[in-house]
């Protein structure tokens, strides 16, 4: 995608951030005019960044808005592939939509879909995922994993791992995962996974990763009959969050993950998986299409199916819903 | 040669989903008889535990070459007499399947209240998503990958499939 001139000023004041630089050298780097320049500012200016300009100094970034605009992201990110080419869209109804069709043409190995606000959240089997504007993060991530087909659920696994990580690393929050990939604060559902595949048997000619997460949204925002089972990152910290910068430590630590899988194995993404499960080792319920099963979470199989100890033995769950309790 | 796993589980499936009562299937190495243990056929169970069929291993010293295909093949009468999809191995040869390409769970539509991607009778192409597997959150769609009219769908929504399971039964052209 092609940076507009907006987009690569803002990137040279954040380079340069919390220092001034001159209109001279800031009309050198972008390579337009000074008067350029200055129509520029007026509209990030009217887009919600203080610019501050000071005669003999230049121009200062002051305040940037949480926006999760890519030069926003990319001031941050430390990865080799993950989000270096991303999407991005003010609004829009779903970045899974998105992202199909940029995987279908040519979109690269961790290319990224990231939306301002998005319209209706496709969540599992059509259901809505609750998005207030400019709240969250939604972003879809494109992966060509050189894996089996029948390996593919261990990206879901993987995949809460590495989101587990990026936001611990960010807030210091503590998170358990739900079987599969939900992410859970004390209890509380933070972050939802929906991951879409196409491919054969033997081959998996892309994976979208799908993940819509609480960071920003108020108590008030959500409504009343999931407050007890949702739950944002602001809520529990105290405090808001820029979300460019979460983004940009989730993607590192997911290729880390990635990478990780595809050098050594599932093993070491399991066990961390296991360490932090919800119930790990205390009884749950699980529903199944085919009927409930109650017992004990053992943890996961090397397919990263749930491994359940019932009365007859330990069983293995491919798909299932594990209800929160309600506190 | 012994049956595989997966084709034992297939069997169970197969006959558990039937009116068959009985079944006994050999090749050169192993017997397999499978009985239910009442006469009341699985249909809609959702937990089939009740019903399940009885399987016995009988270890067959004695080779009998000849008649096993014939083995094999004679329970199809019984299960072409039943309403239910149950047996799609034993469908006319020259249609097309379409399997499961992993452990999941079979849904016909993106959503419960949405259509479904292909019924009977419907005309698919190579590129035409039929159905989506879902394990562990992760949903695949899959894709026809052959030209041609839906016969049959051969399993239920929601219903938990095996990898390499046949799920539609599709007609060339």
């Amino acid at each position: 995608m092609p940076q507009s001139i907006r987009d690569e000023i803002l990137a040279v004041l954040l380079d340069r951030q919390p220092n001034y630089l001159s209109g001279e050298e800031l009309s050198h780097k972008v390579g337009v005019s000074r008067a350029a320049i200055w129509k520029h500012m007026e509209e990030l200016r009217a887009g919600g960044y203080e610019i501050e300009a000071k005669p003999r100094s230049g121009y200062r970034l002051v305040y940037r808005p949480d926006r999760v605009a890519p030069e926003e992201i990319y001031s941050h990110l430390q990865t080799k592939r993950f989000g270096r080419e991303i999407q991005y869209q003010n609004h829009t109804p779903s970045t899974q939509i998105i992202a199909h069709q940029w995987a279908k043409e040519d979109a690269p190995e961790g290319a990224v879909v990231i939306a301002d606000e998005q319209g209706d959240g496709k969540g599992r089997l059509g259901r809505v995922w609750h998005s207030p504007p400019r709240t969250g993060i939604w972003m879809s991530l494109i992966l060509r994993p050189p894996i089996a087909l029948q390996s593919a659920s261990h990206l879901t696994i993987l995949t809460s791992v590495g989101i587990k990580r990026g936001i611990e690393r960010v807030t210091g929050l503590d998170i358990q995962i739900k079987w599969p990939n939900d992410l859970l604060i004390v209890g509380k559902k933070v972050c939802g996974v929906l991951t879409e595949i196409r491919g054969e048997q033997d081959c998996i000619h892309y994976a979208i990763i799908g993940i819509g997460m609480n960071v920003n949204t108020k108590k008030q925002d959500f409504p009343k009959e999931i407050l007890d089972i949702a739950t944002s990152l602001t809520i529990e910290l105290g405090g808001d969050i820029h979300r460019a910068t979460l983004i940009a430590a989730v993607l590192e630590e997911l290729e880390e993950c990635y990478e990780r899988y595809l050098q050594e194995g599932f093993q070491t993404i399991q066990q961390e998986w296991e360490s932090s499960a919800y119930k790990m080792n205390q009884m749950i319920t699980v529903r199944t299409p085919q009927g409930n099963h109650t017992g004990i979470l053992k943890g996961l199989y090397d397919t990263g199916a749930l491994k359940l100890q019932v009365d007859q033995g330990t069983i293995a769950i491919y798909s299932a819903e594990i209800d929160i309790e309600k506190y | 040669m012994a049956f595989k796993m997966h084709e034992i589980r297939e069997l169970i499936r197969l006959i558990d989903e039937s009116q068959i009562e009985e079944f006994e299937i050999q090749n050169e190495e192993t017997t397999i008889k499978m009985k239910k243990n009442n006469g009341v056929t699985a249909q809609t169970v959702s937990i089939p535990v009740a019903t399940q069929p009885v399987i016995q291993h009988v270890e067959q010293p004695t080779p009998v070459a000849a008649p096993v295909a014939a083995e094999v093949a004679s329970p199809a009468p019984v299960v072409e007499a039943t309403p239910v999809a149950a047996a799609p191995d034993m469908e006319d040869a020259t249609l097309h399947k379409i399997v499961s390409p992993m452990v999941g769970t079979f849904y016909r539509a993106p959503s419960p209240d949405s259509q479904p991607y292909a019924k009977e009778g419907d005309l698919v192409q190579n590129e035409t998503i039929v159905c989506i597997v879902e394990a562990m959150k992760l949903m695949n769609e899959i894709d026809a990958d052959v030209k041609g009219t839906i016969v049959k769908v051969l399993v239920e929504n929601g219903q938990l499939v095996e990898y390499g399971q046949p799920l539609f039964l599709v007609k060339t052209s």
